[in-house]
């Protein structure tokens, strides 16, 4: 089947990627990067809708001080598995592995990944880091939070959960460490004839950095869940203090890793801002090279600021100082990233469609996330604030109001690429629109409970917090309802969505040069590099025909 | 002035249905300080972002007068050096303020004495050992006097944080973790486990009591049982406030673990299908050694309770009494 695909005359047209083999087998042991792109999407999207439906038995619960909708350690299990799942299975590979795989060989020009089959194995990894994830569950779930502290997620009394958990996060970690290899090797090796290092698209740079974080620090989550497999099974000494282990050592290893991956989530979602901004109002990126080397700066100063996470453990007291002020020097990246994007958008001419409007909704949502780190870098208020519901508020803008809300814009921008048809722009736009509204009722509350001193992971609380509470848990319905039309609105247009032209938006970087949806080898013509953000020459001819290049380009 | 940003930011927050706690420590106020600058600093900050936004949509969206963006440069180093000069000078200034606050959030103030008290957090409970020996499962503390906690957690990690003396410490096992503090006001504060140590995690709660002087103090800690009282009344107190309660009920109603309500003499199912005759050896080994026999249907997750001897006949002979 392959083969047929390789003998074409070059130049003639080819059929699509989706046509392009039939069948279960076609999909599962496919080595194109677009159906591996597309299988992820399609774990990454269950995975969120999973997450999503803990969320809300625990928003339901929290309806009330004394809770009442399920016991405290189903309550316990539940924001467990929430976290879990959202963080391993959604927020950290939504990007990079389901939109990455897609757009990387055809931003760079090229006709897969530099590893194909690598990229194959790397899906099945997480595949089956997911399935252990699920098995979790129905050998009666785990209540030690995402965090895994020992010495209480490696009590004695622990049975199987804790240990499928652990490989589940394995394995998931070794699929993301080879997506990462990947990219960085395929944006060295396989860009298009004449496309420099300043002529990639940001969004390239973003999972460039997104892959040196991926290499250096997903081993250590690794090598830290093995050690806690070990811990468990044969009592090393290493984590357990009864059998003279240290559970702060736990601690910083796991940060080491799980810091710098708050970057391997928010860097590519910055990557699709700076896409998006740029394609929507119609001008050149403002401050190219600030924005792909503040990408690298984040990259870096991540790796040196997880023991803010430990302020309150007891580790030393210059210890704190040092790691307070690195995390407080990862704003000026931020801040540059944030003014350029705000730059592009001066005497531009704003279409304000759906990708645009999420982006705009980023802009606010993740400046309130970013500021608000300030105050869990500085010393002085993290110390009240630390663990309680001002950091769940924090960190939910950063992921979801930054991570999902970035992905959601990136889905509709490049939704017409994958699938080869428009979604409908008015459910998208009242998606973004009540994802806003909806976000917004849910955490701004959640800063005030925090403020008020509510603990997190608390299943029960003080009556003086409930109705914050009771915002929160409405705000969430329309959260939900928002998601459920953004969904709605995507699989739907699968059926009744008008037929894409290669480039509806009259985007300049060359995955619009490749056809919507593009062929098995994404490009007929073996493309030349151009730069990313120059829309001189582009022409919009109809809403079936798209933009074309004046000088016929690339087409 | 930095007085009038916190009267601003705190009616700000008092607008809201959260507030921030009182302030009794010492360092309360200058933390609270700390936040009113982020507080603007951030204000200032994300009007900026959302006025520019709403601004440039407005002026600069694609119409039909406008469908093409005006010429405008796409680089320029001297904004570039703006915007990253202002929040480096800004990140100085955070990181001054928030230091300096944050050194006095850890060293002891000059002054009297301090007050040691050692904290041992468990499951779900805490206790403090205050000088001259008196336990109790409240912190009893004197306005004025600086104090010095010393942490320790017999299970799992627990975090001791009392809002409104804006402090927060993990007590790990294994470990000492120290907190210094000096309250200012009398009163009672609640105090909070912040690190999430399982089922009744959220419960976890317990009371700072700031005495006026150091006479009310003196007082507190001569309290106690009279010398007379009944074991009965010893193993009471020992249920209430080493921590039993959280788990054990003496209504019959099963909790994290099994009421003590009519067990005495029972014969129990233990986990591994033998039974055992609750009488005072199997009593006394569940308190020192819990994970020895696990009644069927309980989960092992009791720590070992230090009960002095007279603690220790006391709870059964109280167990003793809720014989049906």
């Amino acid at each position: 089947m392959h083969s047929g695909g390789d003998l074409t005359v070059p130049g003639a047209p080819q059929e699509s990627y989706l046509k392009h083999g039939r069948g279960l087998r076609s999909w599962l042991f496919t080595l194109d990067h677009k159906r591996i792109g597309i299988m992820y999407l399609v774990l990454i999207v269950v995975s969120l809708i999973l997450g999503g439906v803990f969320a809300m038995v625990l928003r339901f619960h929290l309806w009330n001080p004394s809770g009442g909708l399920v016991s405290n350690d189903t309550y316990n299990k539940m924001f467990t598995l929430h976290g879990a799942v959202m963080i391993f299975l959604f927020v950290i590979p939504g990007i990079p592995s389901a939109l990455g795989n897609f757009i990387v060989p055809l931003q760079v020009g090229a006709k897969d990944v530099a590893f194909p089959r690598v990229n194959l194995l790397s899906f099945w990894l997480f595949a089956a880091g997911a399935v252990l994830f699920i098995a979790t569950l129905v050998v009666g779930g785990l209540d030690t939070g995402w965090t895994i502290y020992p010495p209480y997620s490696l009590e004695s009394s622990r049975g199987l959960g804790i240990l499928l958990a652990l490989t589940g996060v394995f394995l998931a970690g070794f699929s993301s460490i080879l997506t990462g290899v990947n990219f960085i090797a395929t944006i060295h090796r396989m860009r298009a004839p004449g496309m420099g290092w300043f002529d990639l698209p940001l969004f390239l740079w973003a999972l460039y950095a997104t892959g040196i974080i991926q290499i250096f620090a997903t081993p250590v989550l690794g090598i830290t869940v093995a050690l806690g497999f070990l811990e468990r099974l044969f009592h090393l000494g290493i984590f357990m203090p009864e059998y003279g282990g240290d559970p702060v050592l736990f601690q910083h290893f796991f940060w080491f890793y799980s810091h710098p991956a708050v970057y391997i989530m928010i860097l590519p979602a910055m990557g699709i801002v700076s896409e998006v901004v740029s394609v929507f109002s119609r001008k050149p990126i403002f401050g190219y090279r600030f924005i792909a080397r503040s990408s690298i700066a984040i990259a870096v100063i991540g790796f040196l600021v997880w023991g803010h996470h430990m302020f309150v453990s007891g580790q030393s007291k210059w210890v704190n100082v040092i790691f307070s002020f690195l995390t407080l020097l990862v704003a000026i990246p931020s801040a540059i990233k944030t003014f350029n994007w705000l730059a592009t958008m001066y005497k531009g001419a704003i279409v304000l469609k759906t990708p645009m409007l999420y982006v705009l909704s980023f802009f606010g949502i993740f400046g309130v996330g970013g500021l608000t780190g300030l105050f869990l870098g500085a010393l002085a208020t993290d110390i009240p604030l630390h663990d309680t519901y001002f950091v769940v508020a924090h960190f939910h803008f950063v992921m979801v109001g930054g991570v999902l809300i970035a992905f959601l814009a990136g889905l509709h921008y490049w939704w017409p690429k994958m699938t080869g048809r428009m979604y409908d722009e008015r459910l998208g736009r009242a998606s973004a629109i009540l994802i806003f509204l909806g976000f917004n009722l849910t955490f701004i509350p959640q800063f005030f409970a925090g403020l008020a001193g509510m603990p997190r992971r608390y299943a029960t609380y003080a009556v003086e917090h409930q109705a914050l509470n009771r915002f929160s848990t409405a705000g969430a319905v329309v959260l939900t309802l928002g998601l459920v039309i953004a969904l709605w609105g995507l699989v739907a247009s699968l059926r009744r969505g008008a037929r894409a032209p290669a480039n509806p938006w009259g985007a300049a970087s060359l995955e619009w040069s490749a056809a919507s949806p593009p062929a098995h080898d994404n490009f007929a013509i073996a493309p030349r590099g151009r730069k990313p953000y120059d829309f001189t020459g582009l022409r919009r001819v109809s809403d079936e025909a798209g933009w074309v290049h004046a000088e016929g380009e690339g087409a | 002035m930095s007085l009038l940003a916190v009267r601003i930011a705190d009616v700000l927050l008092a607008a809201g249905p959260g507030y921030l706690p009182e302030r009794a420590s010492s360092v309360a106020p200058s933390v609270d300080h700390v936040f009113a600058f982020l507080f603007w600093v951030s204000a200032f900050f994300l009007a900026l972002i959302v006025s520019l936004t709403i601004l440039f949509v407005v002026r600069y969206r694609s119409r039909p007068s406008r469908r093409d963006p005006e010429p405008s440069p796409s680089h320029d180093n001297r904004l570039e050096i703006l915007w990253s000069a202002i929040p480096l000078v800004l990140v100085f200034a955070i990181f001054a303020a928030s230091t300096k606050v944050y050194y006095a959030m850890t060293e002891l103030e000059p002054g009297d004495s301090p007050l040691r008290v050692q904290v041992t957090g468990r499951k779900w409970s805490w206790w403090f050992d205050h000088p001259s020996g008196k336990g109790a499962n409240q912190l009893h503390l004197v306005a004025g006097r600086p104090t010095e906690l010393v942490l320790a957690s017999t299970d799992v990690i627990h975090s001791l944080y009392v809002p409104a003396f804006r402090l927060k410490q993990d007590a790990v096992p294994g470990r000492f973790t120290k907190m210094v503090f000096t309250p200012t006001q009398p009163g009672t504060y609640p105090i909070l486990c912040a690190e999430y140590c399982g089922t009744n995690h959220s419960t976890m709660g317990a009371v700072a009591v700031v005495h006026p002087d150091q006479a009310s103090f003196d007082e507190w800690a001569k309290e106690g049982l009279a010398p007379g009282a009944s074991l009965v009344e010893v193993g009471q107190q020992v249920y209430a406030e080493k921590g039993c309660v959280a788990c054990h009920s003496v209504d019959g109603t099963p909790g994290v673990g099994p009421s003590f309500k009519g067990i005495w003499g029972k014969e129990e199912k233990l986990a591994g299908g033998n039974t055992v005759k609750v009488d005072e050896a199997y009593i006394r080994e569940s308190i020192v050694a819990p994970a020895a026999k696990i009644t069927a249907g309980f989960d092992n997750v009791m720590p070992p309770i230090p009960l002095e001897e007279r603690e220790m006949q006391g709870i059964v002979a109280y167990i003793q009494s809720l014989k049906d």
